[in-house]
């Protein structure tokens, strides 16, 4: 694995009907990630956060006045695995299958986890009440020793 | 010096190829276990890892296949059973003991007095010489690895093969394991010629091989975790296809468990690949026309060979086969030899298939149609693959007639099967549970249709008497430390402060799946500085909801007792939530946020169910409703004390008066820079205020907290302390002080329900409880002696209830406690004994009853 790192990553969750959420036009810093009918969330590198949850809060709410949209970053904690064996490396941690590319829900290192794959890179997010867990979990199968580096998470522009 | 390994202190050479067993064999070791019961000798037999003969220790490992490990130098091997050797065995004399030891002995014996089944529980588990775990091994060291693949072969023979390479062919992720290097346990030069020949097909198409990989059982997706020597793969798979292969069957016949005794296909991989004569003198017993090819094989190897397809009568001999009684045309001939082979049918190994039983798992090959040719498993693997399914044939049964050894495993004989059956154990699988048949480490491969076809064949059993066992995992036998491969010990839930505890010292435990501070060293200490100063609580671990959209407070007032409708922007209350059945599932606070949304805090152990419930009633009203989990967002500190308003003072410019901010009121503070939503709460009966923010604000607010109280000596507490400050006021933990069934009157939370209003969830329930008599209530206690939680109270002698919390509490002066007790004659006792000490009913709170010093 070239890189097993601590993603740094802004989430803002948006929250609306669901057929707002379809209209919504996501700003292009962010990716939106739909993990429910009626709930979007929006990675985005940490600085641009502020300004992505003002964009979705003002488009969406046009389309909806009860939508909720929260900067929930302190909410989640992220992991990213760069590499051509960061696939493989997935089946260490969790019995889900990683699509080629997009979102995948489901239990990884058993929590509860949101993954994001493609190019070549696997984004995997669990609610920040298991950061330690998933740390520990994710070096100890891959055999990372010392603590995670913190990188940077941004939309890829490739 | 060429390569050896050492077998209980001496060299044995290896010869490339050999496995464990048959370099044993070669160097003249005949007897490789003795058996599990009566201390037989028992010598190789199967030689493709079905059969318990040749369970050796290797390496440290116990209960090894030696047939199945590929033989290294230096490897230490050792026999495990027999005292003081198996060589020279005095346990044998238990084969002398039969009418001692009748079939479920342990059930019978030993069992009075009580205390002797714990004595010779130990002895004969000594005695079985099954071998003992090594010591001061990590487990779990393998890790586990998940696989997805299209189709899994499981078998490396001809079917399994030509399945993999058609598939794989055809564009499917494939992927192939076999227990054995491919081709190990084949002696037909053809067939191994093919296997190699569909192994490089299968590759090229782009199937993934895996030797020496055992799957080990088949579950619900199908799911197969397939153990390897590095690793253990949890394999899901769109399809199965199991071309498991047979092994030949069992006969039952006196002496069939002697060393000496082969199945035809063991004699033949011993002779002709490894080398390895069997014997001087052979009589092979074959039905088969395999069974006759490897006749003509054991000659090449020099062995004199006899061969006959009539019934065996007996094996003679005294530690290993002198000879054979066969039944002939001419009547019982008698054949001095000292090997006796035998092909006398098949027995699948089908226990994957059974545990895939409307599963999209498939069989091909021998697990089929056992005793197929080469071109017939061929051709059965590329139908396998393509979808369409075998069925299996029939396998005729080998009579089960006379006496001999049904299991090897776990020594049963016919003998003692029929006793069994005599006793009214009338079916295979009552005859399993009693005897243990098909319980060993082959898991009935060898045995399981010769215990069936007994059943089956008796003159007064039932019709399905006669059925297989049920199959199943593990299908081979595997390390414990392999179960456990790629499982977390422990999963705990932190909090942003978990650190900062250790730091302070804290002895953290488990509550719920939360670690949790009990004290930072002194519980008397920090319940004094709560009820005296200030103390610091980190409460990130409740449960925290916003709700909202234009139906929050519709949501909020039909599913919980609560008022709502009343509950302006600023103001929080208490709130339980009850079920269906009016029974009190959760509590927690409710506090009006501007704009129509609500802040919802439930227990620290209820938030998962809680935003499943609320989340259900979403969607069975069809509300408008927007509901977000913020426990993982945001952490919350509890700062109580008569001083911490003080505290707080020094750290914000928002105002934090008793007046601006009153008990049950909240705002948004900032407070040392942290954004805070702070709500005035009293669960320890002192002026709190808790502090809701980001989970990343956490530490440096928790640092100025601290900080900021040390001119009065405000210190953090834990949950040892919180106990006993809640106990005071008289607050109950549910679950602690809770049964599943408790409705709000008989914990005397009538207050908490709003009965008024026109409906809620549990609203039927109470109003029908309502006009029954309360039979259980929730009271205060005051015990004359030492707070023991969990003894029962007694009422003129009967036990009427029992203490679920207690405390020594110097704010009440003496022991207190809260306890359920029955009313008795209509009405609750006042006077009780709590255990051996006298306890009154008192009200509650025992701690400032008016509220005083939390409202200032």
């Amino acid at each position: 694995m070239r890189e097993l790192a601590r993603a740094l990553v802004g989430v803002v969750t948006a929250s609306a009907e669901a057929g707002a959420l379809d209209l919504l036009l996501v700003p292009g810093r962010a990716l939106a990630c739909r993990v429910a009918d009626d709930e979007l969330l929006l990675l985005s590198a940490p600085p641009v956060t502020d300004e992505v949850a003002r964009e979705v809060a003002t488009r969406l709410a046009a389309l909806d006045p009860d939508a909720l949209v929260i900067d929930t970053t302190d909410g989640w904690a992220a992991i990213s695995m760069v590499g051509d064996d960061a696939r493989a490396s997935f089946g260490l941690l969790s019995r889900l299958e990683l699509p080629d590319a997009g979102l995948l829900q489901g239990e990884v290192a058993h929590v509860p986890a949101k993954v994001v794959a493609g190019d070549g890179r696997v984004l995997i997010l669990v609610p920040s009440i298991w950061e330690a867990h998933l740390h520990d979990r994710a070096a100890k199968a891959l055999g990372h020793t010392g603590p995670l580096e913190a990188r940077p998470w941004a939309v890829s522009t490739s | 010096m060429g390569d050896a390994l050492r077998f209980e202190g001496r060299r044995v050479a290896v010869e490339p190829g050999d496995t464990v067993a048959s370099a044993l064999y070669r160097a003249g070791v005949r007897t490789f276990t003795r058996s599990l019961k009566y201390h037989r000798r028992r010598g190789l037999f199967c030689m493709t890892g079905d059969c318990p003969n040749c369970s050796l220790n290797v390496d440290g490992d116990p209960g090894v296949r030696a047939c199945s490990t590929d033989a290294r130098d230096g490897q230490v091997v050792l026999r495990e059973s027999g005292w003081p050797s198996a060589e020279h065995d005095l346990l044998h004399v238990a084969d002398r003991l039969h009418r001692f030891l009748p079939v479920g002995f342990y059930s019978k014996t030993f069992i009075r007095p009580r205390f002797a089944w714990g004595l010779a529980e130990r002895v004969i588990r000594r005695a079985t010489g099954v071998g003992r775990l090594p010591a001061g091994r990590p487990a779990g060291a393998k890790p586990a690895r998940a696989v997805h693949v299209d189709l899994l072969v499981v078998g490396g023979g001809v079917a399994g093969l030509a399945a993999a390479a058609e598939a794989a062919a055809a564009g499917s992720r494939v992927m192939l394991v076999d227990e054995r290097r491919l081709g190990a346990t084949v002696w037909d030069t053809r067939a191994i010629a093919r296997i190699e020949a569909l192994a490089r097909e299968a590759t090229a198409a782009g199937a993934r091989i895996l030797e020496r990989h055992t799957a080990v059982g088949v579950y619900e997706g199908p799911f197969v975790p397939v153990v390897g020597p590095d690793e253990v793969l949890h394999i899901e798979a769109a399809r199965v296809i199991a071309a498991t292969g047979a092994v030949e069957a069992h006969a039952v016949f006196p002496g069939n468990d002697l060393p000496g005794v082969f199945l035809s296909r063991g004699a033949a991989l011993l002779g002709v690949r490894h080398g390895v004569r069997p014997g001087r003198r052979a009589v092979v017993v074959a039905t088969t026309d395999e069974g006759r090819a490897s006749a003509e094989a054991l000659r090449t190897t020099g062995a004199e060979v006899l061969i006959h397809d009539g019934p065996v009568i007996a094996a003679e001999g005294s530690g290993r086969v002198r000879a054979v009684i066969i039944e002939t045309p001419s009547g019982r001939e008698r054949i001095t030899c000292d090997t006796l082979v035998l092909s006398l049918g098949w027995a699948p190994r089908d226990a994957l298939l059974r545990m895939g039983t409307d599963q999209e798992v498939a069989g091909a090959g021998e697990v089929v149609i056992p005793g197929c040719s080469v071109e017939e498993a061929e051709a059965s693997g590329r139908r396998a693959a393509n979808g369409r399914t075998e069925t299996s044939s029939e396998v005729p049964t080998v009579p089960v007639a006379g006496d001999g050894y049904v299991c090897l495993c776990e020594d049963v004989s016919l003998h003692d099967l029929e006793q069994a059956w005599d006793e009214g154990w009338r079916s295979s699988e009552i005859l399993k549970r009693y005897t243990t048949a098909t319980m060993g480490p082959c898991q009935g491969a060898v045995c399981g249709r010769l215990l069936a076809a007994f059943a089956g064949a008796r003159a007064d059993a039932v019709a399905t008497a006669g059925a297989r066992t049920t199959a199943r995992p593990p299908a081979r036998p595997l390390p414990l430390e392999d179960l456990a491969a790629g499982v977390d010990e422990s999963i705990e839930q932190r909090t942003s402060l978990h650190d900062r505890h250790l730091d302070l010292g804290a002895r953290m435990e488990r509550s719920g799946s939360w670690s949790r501070p009990t004290t930072f060293g002194d519980i008397e200490q920090e319940i004094g500085a709560v009820r005296h100063r200030a103390g610091l609580l980190d409460v990130g671990t409740l449960g925290k909801f916003l709700v909202a959209g234009r139906d929050a407070a519709e949501l909020m007032d039909r599913v919980f007792p609560v008022r709502v409708r009343d509950l302006a922007p600023g103001r929080s209350r208490y709130l339980v939530a009850l079920d269906e059945a009016g029974y009190v599932i959760d509590d927690g606070l409710l506090a009006a946020l501007d704009s129509g949304r609500f802040y919802l805090c439930s227990t620290s152990g209820g938030a998962p169910a809680m935003e499943a419930w609320l989340r259900d009633w979403i969607d069975r009203w069809n509300l408008h409703v927007h509901l977000l989990d913020q426990t993982a967002q945001l952490g919350a500190i509890l700062l109580a004390g008569p001083s911490a308003r003080t505290i707080l003072e020094r750290l914000t410019d928002d105002e934090v008066s008793a007046e601006a901010l009153a008990h049950t009121r909240h705002a948004e503070i900032t407070v040392a820079d942290v954004p805070c939503r702070a709500l005035r709460v009293g669960f320890v009966g002192e002026v709190g205020f808790e502090l809701h923010h980001e989970r990343s604000r956490g530490p440096a607010l928790y640092d100025a907290l601290l900080e900021a109280g040390r001119p009065e000596a405000a210190q953090p507490f834990g949950l040892g302390g919180l106990d006993t400050l809640r106990l005071e006021k008289g607050h109950l933990y549910l679950g602690q002080d809770t049964l599943p069934d408790d409705h709000p009157a008989k914990l005397g939370l009538d207050w908490a329900v709003a009965m008024e209003k026109p409906g809620f969830v549990g609203k039927a329930a109470l109003e029908r409880m309502r006009a029954l008599p309360l039979e259980r209530t929730l009271v205060g206690l005051r015990i004359e002696g030492e707070p023991r939680r969990g003894v029962p109270l007694l009422a003129g002698g009967r036990v009427v209830g029992r203490v679920t919390s207690c405390a020594l509490s110097e704010a009440a002066g003496g022991t207190i406690a809260l306890g359920w007790i029955r009313a008795t004659d209509g009405s609750f006792p006042n006077e009780l004994f709590a255990g051996e000490s006298s306890a009154t009913v008192v009200p509650t709170p025992f701690y400032d009853p008016e509220g005083a010093r939390l409202r200032a």
